[in-house]
């Protein structure tokens, strides 16, 4: 089977009562709930193949959370169908857990008192693993995590790197087909990141685990997803590669030369100290300047960036040049606040 | 199905494993908890026998026949209590969000929310009750036994357990509606116990069917006693019923199950 998610149209509806200020509010509220219906997903189709590695990125309350919710069966949707390694998540709720894993990045499933290691062995038997495999996961996780040196440690005492590297050998002990991680990255210092990238690197090459990950983190989303799939008000406004929305929504680019210094240092100066270079093209602008090296930021409409490069060259001796894409945060952050897909959405 | 239980049962035994393994690193803690609850539970004890400094017997039964009474509902409860501890603190699992990761697991949620939590320290509650048989056979010199009023007393206590377990079921499921657990269930547990310490008889009929036929914790504890002491069983049933115990008490535990089953399928309609 190569198809791992199948959802059509999926949708889900909350009805939230409304509580009123107020002992008289509140009695009212007993009798006559004013319920409110929440929309937290609408409509949301997704195919995800065996092997792949997606990120889900959206706003805080844009129905992430939700999604995966349904997609493991802990919410039944409000309309929509949905096959997950071919079960039906709601009917075979407890047949399909045991072919996931889920790790959330903020709560841990680890039992909080014990060490590490008796957490890791009492998910045995809760997975129903032979002892056979498990000990042969647990050891090749040990290796590749890193775990030996707290196995022994309680959970509580743990740093929250070695937290989360501990949830995310417990997630996997049971060989899953599909994990899912929420926010696995939240919290800990550039190191650590590394090295869960890394690791999740390695396990999808590996075992061919297919990997949904929400993240907050473009950085996560650059370095491990091919595929990423934007959330917004209970909708997928996206479903592509993060090279593709980039180049759609990233408004301006960089170009940084370096010029000769002596050609640099004989600009005329403007009011900012900025140089002035004259006649320059429509939609290009200083962005900043320091001997040798001017960075001009250009719309990608405007000029294309090869002409460019010779409008400069003609003018000055260039001695380097490089580009800069926008910042993929700065994208996602334009997305979210000018709603730059949601009227594509509604259309 | 039976597989699934054995596989059931043993998981809950390594979930309760953990949990002794935990509690048993606290062992001082432990035993001044089990004191302080032998202490608690035996000041109620001799609280029910006050009554008899000043009269002779209630309706009929004797310091040592009540005596029998109160020790066999302690028992029950006091099992229960143990048993159901992981049951009793599901309102805070339910308000830490926790509830969803048991979902996620391809085991029983009942199990591992039943395996989640036991209270060594309610053997407190256990050794009162030895104290209180122990007491009322003293003051009992003619009591005999028989193979059959053991076996009835056996099976009382567990029915009994059986029930107040599957009350502190039906009052955890609550919480997915509510959050909180509310006083209503807790007048059933700590309650019923109280009131099945004293002889049914003394309650007024519609009491006394609601403690046979509705929750029916008089097979716990009234009837199995009834047997061993050959005292006639209320409303004229015949001696025998009180081997049915066992069926009465699976039937409600059966409805307290589909109770539970409710509120889980609730809660993924719903979302907490």
């Amino acid at each position: 089977m190569t198809t791992m998610i199948e959802a059509e149209g999926l949708s889900k509806t909350f009805r939230v009562a409304r509580r009123r200020p107020g002992l008289i509010g509140s009695l009212r509220s007993v009798f006559d709930p004013e319920v409110r219906v929440v929309p937290a997903v609408q409509d949301l189709s997704l195919n995800v193949g065996r092997g792949e590695m997606i990120g889900l990125v959206g706003p805080n309350g844009a129905g992430k959370s939700t999604t995966i919710k349904m997609l493991t069966g802990i919410l039944v949707p409000s309309g929509g169908t949905m096959r997950v390694a071919g079960l039906n998540p709601v009917q075979q709720r407890r047949e399909l857990a045991s072919r996931i894993g889920v790790v959330f990045g903020q709560r841990s499933q680890l039992w909080w008192d014990l060490p590490l290691i008796d957490s890791l062995r009492l998910l045995r038997h809760l997975y129903r693993v032979p002892e056979a495999r498990h000990s042969a996961n647990l050891a090749n996780l040990r290796a590749l995590l890193e775990l030996d040196e707290f196995m022994d440690t309680p959970v509580r005492q743990l740093s929250l790197g070695q937290r989360m590297r501990g949830d995310l050998a417990a997630a996997l002990l049971h060989d899953p087909e599909l994990l899912y991680l929420d926010e696995p990255t939240i919290g800990l210092d550039v190191v650590a990141k590394a090295r869960v990238r890394e690791f999740l690197l390695a396990i999808n090459a590996e075992r061919n685990v297919t990997v949904l990950l929400t993240t907050h983190d473009m950085d996560d989303v650059e370095t491990l997803c091919p595929r990423m799939l934007i959330i917004d008000h209970g909708r997928k406004l996206y479903d592509g590669t993060v090279t593709a929305i980039r180049e759609r929504f990233g408004g301006e680019r960089m170009l940084i030369a370096i010029l000769d210094p002596a050609e640099f240092a004989a600009l005329a100066r403007d009011g900012n100290g900025l140089p002035i270079l004259g006649d320059l093209p429509a939609g290009v602008t200083i962005a900043s300047a320091d001997n040798p090296k001017i960075a001009l930021s250009f719309r990608r409409d405007a000029i294309p960036a090869h002409e460019l490069v010779a409008w400069l060259g003609a003018r000055y001796r260039l001695r380097d040049v490089t580009f800069h894409e926008p910042e993929i945060e700065d994208v996602i952050r334009r997305i979210y606040e000018e709603g730059l897909l949601l009227a594509e959405a509604y259309v | 199905m039976l597989s699934n239980i054995l596989s059931d049962l043993s998981l809950y035994r390594r979930l309760i494993g953990m949990q002794l393994r935990t509690q048993a690193q606290y062992k001082f803690n432990l035993l001044i908890d089990v004191g302080t609850y032998l202490f608690v539970t035996t000041m109620e004890f001799f609280g029910v026998l006050f009554y008899f400094g000043s009269f002779k017997s209630i309706l009929g039964w004797t310091i040592g026949e009540v005596a029998l009474l109160t020790a066999t509902a302690s028992f029950g409860f006091g099992l229960a209590e143990m048993i159901g501890a992981g049951i009793d603190s599901f309102d805070v699992t339910i308000r830490r969000g926790e509830f969803d990761r048991l979902l996620l697991r391809p085991v029983s949620a009942f199990i591992q929310v039943i395996g989640s939590d036991f209270r060594l320290r309610r053997l407190g509650r256990l050794t009162q009750g030895c104290i209180a048989f122990a007491i009322g056979f003293v003051l009992l010199p003619g009591f005999h036994w028989t193979p059959a009023k053991l076996l009835i007393l056996l099976l009382g206590i567990a029915s009994a357990a059986a029930i107040f377990v599957s009350i502190l079921l039906m009052s955890a499921t609550l919480c997915f509606w509510t959050v909180e657990t509310t006083e209503l269930f807790n007048s059933l547990t700590y309650g019923g116990r109280e009131m099945m310490s004293y002889p049914l008889t003394i309650y007024h009929q519609l009491l006394q069917r609601f403690f046979l036929f509705v929750v029916p914790l008089a097979f716990g504890a009234y009837i199995p006693v009834c047997y061993l002491l050959d005292r006639p069983l209320p409303f004229d049933m015949p001696a025998v019923v009180a081997f049915a115990s066992p069926l009465v008490a699976l039937a409600f535990t059966l409805v307290a199950g589909a109770v539970w089953r409710f509120g889980v399928y609730h809660y993924q309609g719903t979302g907490s």
